[in-house]
């Protein structure tokens, strides 16, 4: 196994070192009880935990984690290290009473007004940064992957919700049922202000009923298409009705109530939102349901169908308790398997923070947020009310070439502009690499090419593509790119010293070492060769003999960030 | 039945067999980009869906019929407003460019298509319009898919398809043929200097060595991803430099949809070697506020597609290009109250294009004869893609699809 000091990896694994006795750790009253199990305790399951129920790990992490012990290790993992940040500071806006709004001119209502969004969208940014902060953090990495779970399974997007402070609420609601019941979590999403915007029960009454949130609530929420009828998603409107919201908190509406008799699923009573969810949770779909998305999410396949029946009665015996259901999934081998270790593809998510994690870097959460939003995860505005598609999906040509461009960001090596801007010579005039037939008249159309317009991304004619400076993620992605280009955070990248210190000195020695420590899976051989006669080449044109490079200050740093730069490129670097 | 693939390599002769030859990303620009075959523009098939469920109701609206202004208050548009197809039905007030290209004979409208057994979930329904398959994804691979397979099994061309925009819609799902797609070209690269560029294509390179395993459905997610990045390499100078020199007749809009559009008008005149674009207009979900927000929607559409049939009018690829649009379903006739309108089922379906014989096909969907107040689909909507299929591809249409549905007389003879 891997052993190198890295100044911050001590820093942020310190304390989890410091209080590692086991007593400390089993006393803990959250932990779940488990059976004795017959799952491995090896670099291997350690670093597959670490991977699947955190965010990735260094080698110093998998060595804590076996020093640890897999029982304390465990319990850690649940409980989290005991060292909370610092929460974060919802302020509430001063919104103008009745009184005051009336007493304003109109120009005045505008400007106050506009002021509340900016402030609400600025607030719904910071959150997100503090979020992404604590997915770095060792905090409590196996709570912050379930409130991103949650996030993909219960959505909402501040595209539609238009309310920064209801989408931290939600958020927050996750955070606080991460590893409990999912039972709860269903009775509290129907009182969600989030859900009940986005899902338009706002406007679910007695008079009108809108069939949206009950529609989704059976359909991705709790039983999956093909256990509901239409006339159900019809009755679970009216049970529905009259909850609403003002301000970003929930209030209930008697008026708007249809307190009629309705049929849902079989049962008949004056149902209203809670009884609703209890139908639902009878269902025998419903365990099947959630059993199956944690499955995938964990195990990064779709699962087999008997794997999920025997999940869902292991989260109905569990009394929906989520830690309870993971606990039994980390102790069953099936979780350690060939077709489970090092199958998975990494969401964008996962893909900033874990890289983060293993560069032992730590960006402004922000910086992260706009990663994984041009890589196609955008925390807060999911594309759907699915939320994600997640596994493949995450890859298509362009998303990948583009991991590559932003891990590069995350070196230093690959610059914004750089991503942002066309080539120059894309544009014609000196290009060499095309054959004669694919001349100027020939791409052209109807119309004489104009002269190449400069590499400074000022494309086109009218008419013709505008540059994109946004990259299509928003202005929020936009800044928090610029942000990765501050040199500031990057300090802390030392690969040169990580790697003298673990004594690689030969080419073959650096691509293994530094392989390792970047992946969650085994380099390829052909990759692998490639990356050494890459070294080799790089080394020769400087005249630096083997087992030398080390000694070079600076050009060593530069030439192991370009190096980590083509691991992180490879599909092995999508994988864990 | 892939006669229009052979007689085109036949012409080609001996240049095509080269590009067989040659490596993937050259190949292709070499065989399509020389003047040569100009007159040998292969045929192409843009779809654009509207997505979240367009309000077909709101779309070609059936004026004449009371039940009309019966089931309609807050989205009703005034039958002044509209631009009328005839003495029963008129297109939305904002798609004027629409209704000439209607009037020019360009314009296919496919009335009432949905299919049996509608189902009323955004994403179930997509994946049956994807798979042309009331399974959905328990079908296999999409519709696009299944035809790139029976069309061009031997094209390992990355871009055969493509789709422009953030999500891959399942239609293009290949296990042979995967799409490559994009949001924006610009983005489309490995960014860097030269030298750092070409120690990143190395990456792909070594992905290289498995041939074979390339040329199947990738056995693993590891397998998966080198092709995919095989792919994207070989796919992405290609793209860039096609979109980037390309010089429109018409001004696009500075939109989604319409600078999506604008990249398929400088792929297809570029030649690049793609068959099917995919794009998509999404919002039409419209559970409360329609009024304001489909009308938007409508103005997008009439602002995007028109400028695109336009910009490549008079052009071979303007000849051998058809748009299809569609969405995975209507809405219900009557609004629920939000100002809005709740899942529905059938609804009307655009087909455009120079080679397109404009009209109206299929029937109006009775609004008096309701299944549980939903509209009964008149059309199968796969009976559109088999027409596709088979008049404009040539492909047996019940091989690709598994079954045999009416062919329409979409084209001109």
């Amino acid at each position: 196994m891997f052993r190198h000091s890295s100044r911050l990896a001590l820093l942020l694994f310190a304390a989890s070192l410091g209080l590692a006795g086991p007593g400390a750790a089993s006393a803990s009253p959250q932990a779940p009880a488990r059976a004795p199990t017959s799952a491995p305790w090896d670099a291997r399951a350690a670093e597959h935990l670490l991977n699947r129920a955190a965010f990735g790990a260094t080698g110093v992490e998998v060595d804590a984690a076996i020093a640890l012990g897999r029982e304390a290790f465990l319990a850690r993992l649940f409980t989290g290290t005991g060292r909370p940040r610092p929460a974060f500071e919802l302020s509430q806006p001063e919104r103008p009473s009745r009184e005051e709004r009336r007493a304003m001119s109109e120009e005045e209502r505008r400007r106050t007004y506009q002021r509340l969004r900016r402030a609400d969208n600025e607030q719904l940014l910071s959150y997100t940064g503090w979020w992404f902060d604590g997915m770095v953090s060792d905090e409590h990495p196996l709570r912050e992957r379930m409130v991103l779970f949650w996030h993909g399974f219960f959505t909402s997007s501040a595209r539609e919700v238009k309310n920064g402070e209801a989408m931290i609420r939600q958020n927050q609601l996750f955070r606080a049922h991460a590893l409990g019941s999912y039972a709860e979590l269903l009775h509290a999403i129907v009182r969600d202000p989030a859900m009940l915007v986005y899902l338009n029960n706002t406007k679910n009454t007695r008079a009108a009923p809108n069939e949206n949130l009950a529609r989704e609530l059976m359909e991705l929420f709790s039983l999956g298409e093909g256990h509901y009828t239409e006339q159900d998603v019809k009755e679970a409107a009216r049970a529905l009705t009259g909850y609403t919201q003002l301000d970003a908190n929930f209030v209930f509406n008697r008026r708007q109530h249809d307190g009629g008799t309705k049929t849902v699923l079989g049962v008949t009573g004056e149902l209203d939102a809670d009884k609703l969810v209890d139908i639902l949770l009878a269902q025998d779909a419903c365990p099947r349901w959630v059993a199956g998305k944690l499955l995938e999410h964990f195990e990064g396949r779709v699962p087999p169908a008997p794997r999920v029946e025997r999940y869902a009665k292991v989260l109905r015996a569990a009394n929906w308790r989520i830690d309870a259901f993971l606990g039994t999934l980390f102790d069953d081998p099936e979780f350690y398997s060939p077709e489970v270790v090092g199958q998975r593809i990494v969401g964008p998510v996962e893909f900033m923070v874990a890289n983060c994690r293993r560069l032992e870097v730590l960006p402004p959460g922000g910086v992260l947020a706009a990663g994984a939003s041009l890589l196609g995860q955008q925390v807060f505005g999911p594309p759907n009310v699915k939320g994600w598609d997640g596994g493949r999906a995450w890859i298509t040509t362009s998303t990948f070439l583009q991991r590559g461009n932003i891990a590069g960001m995350l070196l230093g090596v690959t610059r914004l502009e750089d991503i942002f801007k066309e080539d120059p010579d894309l544009f014609g005039a000196e290009d060499s690499t095309m054959e004669p037939a694919m001349d100027d008249e020939s791409m052209g159309g109807d119309e004489p090419m104009e002269p190449a317009p400069g590499p400074a991304g000022s494309t086109g004619t009218e008419g013709g593509r505008k540059p994109r400076q946004d990259l299509g993620g928003g202005r929020g992605v936009s800044a928090g790119l610029r942000l990765m280009e501050a040199p500031r955070w990057r300090r802390e990248l030392d690969l040169r010293g990580r790697l003298k210190a673990c004594g690689a000195g030969l080419d073959a020695e650096l691509v293994d070492q530094l392989g390792k420590d970047l992946l969650a899976v085994e380099l390829s051989p052909e990759a692998r060769q490639a990356l050494v006669e890459y070294l080799r080449a790089e080394r020769t044109a400087r005249d630096i003999a083997e087992g030398r490079l080390l000694d070079q200050r600076a050009y060593g740093e530069a030439i192991l960030r370009q190096l980590a730069h083509l691991i992180l490129s490879l599909p092995e670097a999508q994988l864990n | 039945m892939t006669l229009d693939r052979r007689q085109l390599l036949g012409a080609a002769g001996l240049l095509a067999g080269q590009a067989l030859l040659a490596p993937r990303a050259q190949g292709a620009v070499r065989l399509s980009a020389s003047p040569l075959f100009t007159s040998e523009v292969p045929r192409t098939l843009v779809l654009l869906q509207l997505a979240g469920g367009n309000d077909g109701l709101s779309t070609v609206v059936p004026y004449a019929d009371d039940a009309y202004g019966r089931a309609r208050r807050a989205t009703r548009i005034e039958t002044r407003d509209l631009l009328k197809l005839d003495d029963y039905r008129g297109l939305h007030p904002s798609l004027p460019r629409l209704k000439a290209l209607h009037d020019a004979g360009k314009l296919a409208i496919v009335e009432g298509a949905g299919y049996p057994t509608p189902i009323r979930s955004h994403f179930k329904s997509y994946e049956v319009w994807h798979t042309a398959d009331l399974r959905g994804r328990g079908a296999g691979e999409g519709w696009v898919g299944k035809l790139v397979g029976a069309a061009w099994p031997e094209n390992r061309d990355p871009n055969l398809v493509l789709h422009i925009g953030k999500n891959v819609p399942y239609s293009l799902y290949s296990l042979t043929h995967p799409a490559a797609s994009f949001a924006t070209p610009t983005g489309y690269k490995w960014a860097g200097d030269v030298a750092s560029r070409a120690a990143l294509e190395r990456g792909g390179e070594v992905c290289e060595h498995g041939e074979q395993e390339l040329e199947r459905e990738p056995a693993n997610n590891l397998e998966y991803l080198r092709k995919v990045l095989r792919d994207g390499q070989a796919s992405s100078e290609t793209i860039r430099k096609a979109a980037v020199r390309y010089r429109t007749k018409t001004a696009y809009p500075d939109d989604e949809l319409a600078q999506a559009l604008r990249d398929v008008a400088a792929l297809s005149v570029g030649q690049i070697g793609s068959r099917v674009f995919s794009v998509e207009l999404s919002g039409f979900d419209t559970h409360s506020d329609q009024k304001n927000r489909h009308d938007a929607l409508m103005a997008r559409l009439d602002a995007a597609l028109p400028t695109f049939l336009a910009d490549l009018a008079g052009t071979e690829a303007g000849r051998q290009t058809v748009v299809v649009a569609f969405s995975e379903f209507g809405r219900r006739v009557r609004e629920n109250g939000s100002g809005g309108t709740d899942h529905g089922v059938a609804g009307p379906m655009f087909v455009a294009g120079e080679a397109v014989r404009g009209g109206l096909y299929g029937k109006h969907p009775s609004l008096e004869n309701l299944d549980d107040g939903d509209l009964i689909h008149t059309t199968d909507f796969r009976s559109v893609y088999a027409t596709l299929i088979q008049s404009w591809f040539g492909v047996d249409a019940q091989r690709v699809l598994g079954a045999k549905y009416p062919l329409l007389p979409l084209f001109k003879a």
